[in-house]
């Protein structure tokens, strides 16, 4: 499976994609919104998108609208991943089509749940 | 834990948040980024001459900071602990800028969460702290993470409210009441 990594903290892409390699996700990063944007366009096609919200150029709510109208992307899944942690944006985050919300700071188990949740983990980290 | 009474139209951080409370979402960062061997002990050190300090704005009913301050030495410990294998050889600024922002980041929007809201989270800067408006409007926490100060500061952004008037007082030179 594939996962693109959306966040404007090299030092956090460095973390969240250790943590889905570790499940088994061959991964990509990126370091906004339009950058994830030109990587889709480009013809990566993720099985899941994680989504940092505050970050230049593009935000990761733009992100997820932006995903969201485009239906050849329909299929991805899209998670926030983020330190916004008030109830208001996590509500405004699912509202715009994101799947899942995980909240800064977490641990590798915490995404593992939320990923197996969703069905989302790849069969070897199920195992 | 015992908050500060609030002032008539604006509530200072004391009222809103506690020492308790930051020290519990810097620790929860620091588990999670840092390491989960990596303690916060809450006790106040010395910083050194030379600090560094990352923080996020926080826009809202409360408006103000969330500021870490620490030496450089300990700023570039700290990035190398996030990076971990993936740290270079030699670490540059951007590293350092990259990797102190982003905890600055993670313990900012949780102290943002405890605050009442809608509020809105800037984008982590990096650099000399922003100073101190208001010194009733500050909650402070010094830890030592291996050994070394660190301060989480959570600061107002604006100057104290003036003083209220006295009910004989009146503005207009005059004395006309309007």
């Amino acid at each position: 499976m594939r996962a693109l990594v959306i966040d404007d903290s090299r030092a956090m892409r460095r973390i969240v994609s250790a943590a889905l390699e570790g499940f088994g996700y061959e991964t990509r990063q990126a370091g906004h919104g339009r950058e994830a944007l030109d990587v889709l366009q480009e013809g990566y096609g993720p099985d899941l998108c994680t989504i940092d919200w505050n970050m230049p150029v593009m935000d990761g709510l733009q992100f997820v609208s932006a995903v969201r109208a485009n239906p050849a992307w329909r299929t991805v899944t899209l998670m926030m991943v983020t330190s916004e942690s008030e109830q208001s944006q996590i509500v405004r985050a699912l509202a715009a089509g994101a799947h899942e919300y995980v909240i800064k700071p977490f641990t590798a188990d915490a995404l593992r749940d939320k990923l197996a949740l969703l069905g989302m983990l790849p069969q070897e980290a199920v195992l | 834990m015992t908050l500060a009474p609030a002032r008539a139209g604006r509530q200072v951080i004391t009222a809103l948040i506690d020492e308790v409370t930051v020290e519990s979402i810097a620790t929860e960062a620091w588990i999670a980024l840092v390491g989960e061997d990596e303690v916060l002990v809450p006790l106040a050190g010395d910083l050194p001459a030379e600090t560094l300090s990352a923080w996020v704005d926080v826009v809202g009913p409360w408006t103000g900071s969330v500021v870490l301050t620490t030496g450089r030495q300990t700023a570039a410990d700290l990035t190398r602990a996030l990076l971990r294998e993936a740290a270079p050889e030699l670490l540059d600024h951007e590293d350092v800028v990259d990797a102190f922002g982003e905890i600055a980041n993670v313990v900012g929007g949780n102290v943002k969460a405890s605050l009442p809201g809608p509020s809105t989270l800037g984008l982590p800067q990096v650099g000399a702290a922003p100073a101190v408006r208001n010194p009733e409007d500050v909650c402070r926490l010094g830890v030592l993470w291996r050994g070394q100060p660190l301060v989480v500061s959570v600061q107002g952004a604006l100057p104290p409210l003036p003083s209220p008037h006295t009910p004989n007082e009146n503005p207009h030179q005059n004395g006309a009441s309007l």
